[in-house]
């Protein structure tokens, strides 16, 4: 896997025309860092300190994060320990749902070097080659005190507007995809269209395309409308098709 | 009255219900967090998380029915606030009366219906047919406690029937003329609010979340300002059928935050049924209470 460089783009402001834009910016960056819904994909060990930083003993909600079960609703995906190839597939398919402004959090030092599987061959090192990582919290595991104090930083962060890993992803996507493709084979394919969300939101950036999306939409196969089956009395029938 | 202050009325009724509203999801998450020992959230948060789901970059729909039918499920809502007295303001509830009530308090689940079916994912499926399942077991206990308030003080004018109250004072409550129905309205308070025991459509474990499962941005935040009025509009349901109304805002407010207060600490000191068993125990207990209530009051 070659490290490529690629120069990040300072974002460009555009005018504003509304004198209280500011103001409003100001109030929806506060209310973003006050208030974090979070999905755990505890895939580790990490996930064994999260209940104690969620209940009575150090309570996460005094901070406005809040556990939520699906990506859709979630602001921060929370990875706790090591991804394997398989299961980074799917941390990335829960990734690309989210909405944006979204936040990865890394938890163990299995995120940021591999950890003691730095030798397996089935799981992957570095999580910020595949994601745009906002916060690592190093430690193997780290206790529930540095965990809130790691999201302590990550709403200092987005207070001040630094926390923009989900524009990297956008504006970065072909080094990331890049890097996806190396792990999982040329015909990787997401659902979510990232290019397109990328020009929609007017975050494309100069590395949004390049060869690997291209390599993307030569292998690329239409999705199509999944049949749901239902299994009655002992013949199986197809009742109906569900698109997505 | 004039229709400048019919109007104000009508802006100012779900204004006022919205921040009561906030105050009383504050309260559910703090009475969650009391009685497990935790902090809890800082007073303002309800309103971050609204601000925050609004303020979201991408909005993800999934077409025109999933944004039409957020609207039907606040708007519902907000229609029905007009319907609601409160002290000082009648709004429109002399003219449209519990019937009518009853109806609007309908419509939010069935735009809510109308919008998760088009998101296409299973859970959220499979949690609306639970929502609307819900409404049948506890609209049947609800609509004999809503007929027998109104037989027993003869008319279906929200603003009477406090009237009637505040005249006879502690004595001429709606819950003490009639303490069986006020008990089957506490069961059907408890459904209506979709807190356990009875909540089978939310179950973030089981069927994540149910109808918000494919919610995100404003979409979610929708259903956060509707979670306020639908706090708002059951408490205060209740304390005009039962507590005598408002005679002033701070009774008001107390009464209404009593009677809200309730389901929330019941709801955190018992697991989820299952559907068919919330349907077996609405069916049985609070129709069978609200029915002796029912056959006292006609007596």
């Amino acid at each position: 896997m070659k490290e490529i460089d690629i120069p990040i783009e300072a974002s460009v402001d555009r005018n504003r025309t509304n004198p209280l834009a500011r103001v409003f910016d100001e109030l929806v960056r506060f209310c973003r860092s006050r208030s974090m819904f979070m999905l755990h994909y505890c895939t580790g060990c990490g996930a064994i300190e999260l209940p104690p930083a969620m209940t009575s003993r150090f309570d996460m909600e005094r901070l406005g994060i809040q556990p939520m079960v699906t990506p859709r609703q979630a602001d921060i995906l929370l990875i706790t320990g090591y991804v394997s190839i398989k299961t980074l597939k799917r941390v990335i398919l829960t990734y690309e749902q989210m909405g944006s402004p979204k936040y990865v959090i890394g938890i163990c030092s299995c995120t940021v070097n591999g950890g003691m599987y730095w030798q397996s061959y089935a799981t992957a090192k570095q999580l910020d080659q595949y994601l745009p990582v906002d916060l690592y919290i190093a430690g193997c595991m780290p206790r529930p005190e540095a965990v809130l104090e790691g999201m302590r930083k990550l709403m200092d962060r987005i207070r001040s507007g630094e926390a923009d890993g989900w524009k990297d992803y956008y504006r970065r996507y072909d080094w990331y995809l890049g890097n996806q493709q190396h792990l999982f084979g040329d015909d990787w394919q997401t659902p979510a269209d990232v290019i397109g969300e990328a020009s929609h939101y007017d975050l494309a950036g100069p590395g949004t395309e390049g060869e690997h999306t291209r390599l993307l939409q030569q292998c690329q196969k239409p999705l199509e409308p999944q049949q749901t089956f239902f299994q009655i009395g002992g013949s199986l029938e197809v009742k109906g098709e569900s698109h997505e | 009255m004039s229709i400048q202050t019919l109007l104000m009325e009508l802006v100012l009724m779900p204004l006022v219900a919205f921040v009561v509203g906030l105050f009383m999801v504050l309260m559910l998450r703090r009475i969650g967090a009391k009685l497990q020992r935790r902090v809890g959230p800082p007073v303002m948060q309800p309103l971050y998380d609204i601000v925050k789901l609004y303020g979201k970059k991408t909005q993800i729909s999934h077409g025109w029915m999933h944004d039409i039918g957020i609207v039907m499920a606040v708007g519902g809502y907000v229609a029905a606030e007009t319907l609601l007295p409160v002290p000082g303001m009648d709004g429109i509830a002399d003219k449209g009366g519990l019937v009518t009530l009853v109806y609007v308090m309908m419509i939010p689940s069935l735009g809510l219906a109308l919008g998760v079916g088009q998101c296409a994912n299973p859970n959220g499926s499979i949690g609306i047919a639970r929502a609307l399942t819900a409404m049948l077991a506890y609209d049947v206990p609800f609509v004999i406690v809503v007929f027998g308030v109104a037989w027993y003080f003869g008319t279906t004018n929200l603003v009477d029937i406090i009237a009637i109250q505040q005249a006879g004072g502690v004595a001429g409550w709606g819950a003490t003329a009639m303490p069986l129905l006020a008990i089957a309205g506490l069961f059907a308070l408890q459904g209506m609010l979709g807190k356990q025991p009875f909540e089978i459509y939310i179950a973030p474990a089981e069927i994540a979340t149910g109808p918000m499962v494919e919610m995100s941005g404003k979409y979610l935040g929708g259903l956060f300002v509707m979670q306020c009025f639908q706090l708002y509009t059951a408490g205060v349901l209740y304390v005009s059928l039962f507590l005598g109304g408002g005679e002033n805002w701070l009774f008001f407010l107390l009464k209404v935050f009593a009677v809200v207060a309730i389901p929330m600490t019941v709801a955190f000191l018992f697991p989820r049924y299952k559907t068919e068993q919330m349907i077996r125990l609405m069916w049985k207990w609070p129709v069978m209470i609200g029915l002796l209530g029912l056959a006292f009051v006609m007596h």
